[in-house]
């Protein structure tokens, strides 16, 4: 860095740089900061959809009464959410356990359809060959704009499956599917913040379907 | 507040100070090997965090996610000295548990994410935890996916000081294991007969003497100083 001509005007960007306390001072402030954000991103996302929270939790609960499973899926990081929702649901902190699987789990299935048919169809073509009337699909996308979720939600929703998309984006071609009954939006603009705030929705989505079951309401 | 949320601001200043040694061993060539036995699915976000980060133009860093239930042979075999733990659970998960003791012996650096109870010390280099939460919420709530998120940014901007990337931080504990007459933990590989057990220690292979805590068998912990072992750890059966 130090051949770069303005590199005079940044002195902390530099090869020599040796003490790591000025630094190490900045990234606790920036962790501290980010920190703050990410708490307000999840607490203003939970208020503004407790609406749609309440509305689908209580279709959830009527479902998971009625002998429905929850299917989830999503890619990348929000994999990992498909995983994590299907372990809150199956083996939950408390309540009921309830049935719930995650479409990204099986290497076998994943690989076999996106060799054979193409990745934009991974998740619909497991929700033909699992899903009944009275299931739902849980979809997670940051973008909101992924084609094999929109695919999913679209066979999801032919199927009569209850479908509650989580995005990042208001204008999203999830969050305007009239395949999705229930699209929750963060709005920020970082991936990181829409995340942590997807995993905020799908915990209390949880809690208001255990609250549910446990009055024997949607039963 | 937020379900599992604390009053704390949380471990800003643990963050850091990982990321500062996470930037540094991936500098030097470490792997970044990622467990969560009680939470599979977080060992992977963390991985896919820094192989594809989200961020275009940030690099892609070495970081492999390891099922909980293989994770002690398949970190053994693959893991070279130098390289990095990482685990997220909580401090009473006996698997976790179980694999930073043997991280020590392999000569990695052990980074702790959890919730709950706070561990009891020298189990990790960095320890990053939300004291106070509820584990099983917070796993969930989005606050332990927040702290590696974090230690992901953080190790990029650390990246961004190339003078930085060099040293190790001096040793500042005050009392430092490895500079003091601390034993050091020792996996046990083979007996080698007339009490004398090869094993692996700070990731290299030694000799020591093994009648003090005979017998021992191929995976034990123990406890080494000075080319003999003190006291057995545990049987590795944890």
């Amino acid at each position: 860095m130090t051949s770069e001509p303005t590199s005079f005007l940044y002195p902390f960007i530099d090869s020599e740089e040796r003490d790591t306390s000025a630094l190490l001072v900045d990234l606790a402030a920036s962790a501290r900061s980010k920190i703050h954000q990410s708490r307000d991103v999840r607490r203003a996302t939970l208020e503004r959809c407790a609406g749609a929270l309440a509305q689908a939790g209580a279709a959830m609960a009527a479902r998971f009464a009625g002998g429905g499973r929850l299917f989830a899926f999503g890619n990348g990081g929000s994999a990992t959410d498909a995983e994590g929702t299907a372990q809150l649901f199956c083996e939950p902190p408390g309540g009921r356990a309830l049935p719930a699987l995650s479409l990204v789990d099986d290497r076998a299935v994943l690989t076999a359809l996106a060799n054979d048919v193409g990745y934009e169809l991974v998740f619909s073509r497991q929700i033909i060959a699992h899903a009944r009337p009275g299931d739902i699909a849980v979809g997670f996308s940051t973008s909101g704009g992924s084609v094999n979720m929109l695919r999913a939600f679209e066979e999801a929703s032919r199927r009569h499956l209850l479908t509650i998309g989580l995005c990042g984006y208001e204008k999203a071609a999830m969050a305007t599917s009239d395949a999705v009954d229930y699209c929750l939006v963060v709005r920020s603009e970082s991936v990181h913040r829409i995340q942590e705030a997807h995993d905020a929705l799908m915990l209390e989505l949880w809690a208001i379907v255990q609250r549910h079951l446990s009055h024997g309401e949607g039963s | 507040m937020l379900p599992g949320e604390t009053e704390e601001c949380g471990p800003a200043e643990d963050l850091a100070a990982a990321a500062m040694t996470l930037a540094r061993r991936f500098a030097a060539g470490a792997t970044l090997w990622c467990v969560a036995p009680p939470w599979p699915s977080h060992s992977r976000h963390v991985a896919v965090e820094f192989v594809h980060p989200v961020i275009v133009g940030k690099r892609a860093l070495p970081a492999i996610s390891i099922d909980g239930a293989r994770a002690r042979e398949s970190v053994r075999l693959l893991a070279r000295p130098g390289d990095v733990l990482l685990a997220v659970s909580t401090a009473d998960d006996a698997c976790t548990l179980d694999l930073l003791e043997r991280a020590e012996a392999w000569g990695l650096t052990r980074v702790w994410i959890g919730a709950g109870p706070r561990p009891l010390g020298g189990r990790a280099e960095h320890v990053v935890w939300l004291e106070g939460a509820d584990p099983r919420l917070a796993t969930r709530s989005g606050d332990v996916v927040l702290l590696y998120h974090l230690l992901w940014e953080l190790t990029h901007v650390v990246f961004e000081h190339p003078g930085l990337l060099r040293a190790e931080p001096d040793c500042t504990e005050e009392v430092c294991i490895t500079c003091s007459d601390e034993g050091r933990v020792a996996e046990v590989r083979h007996a080698l007969g007339g009490g004398m057990v090869e094993v692996i220690v700070e990731g290299r292979l030694e000799t020591i003497d093994a009648t003090l805590v005979e017998p021992v068998t191929s995976g034990d912990l123990v406890l080494v100083h000075a080319g003999v072992a003190l006291t057995a750890l545990g049987d590795g059966s944890a």
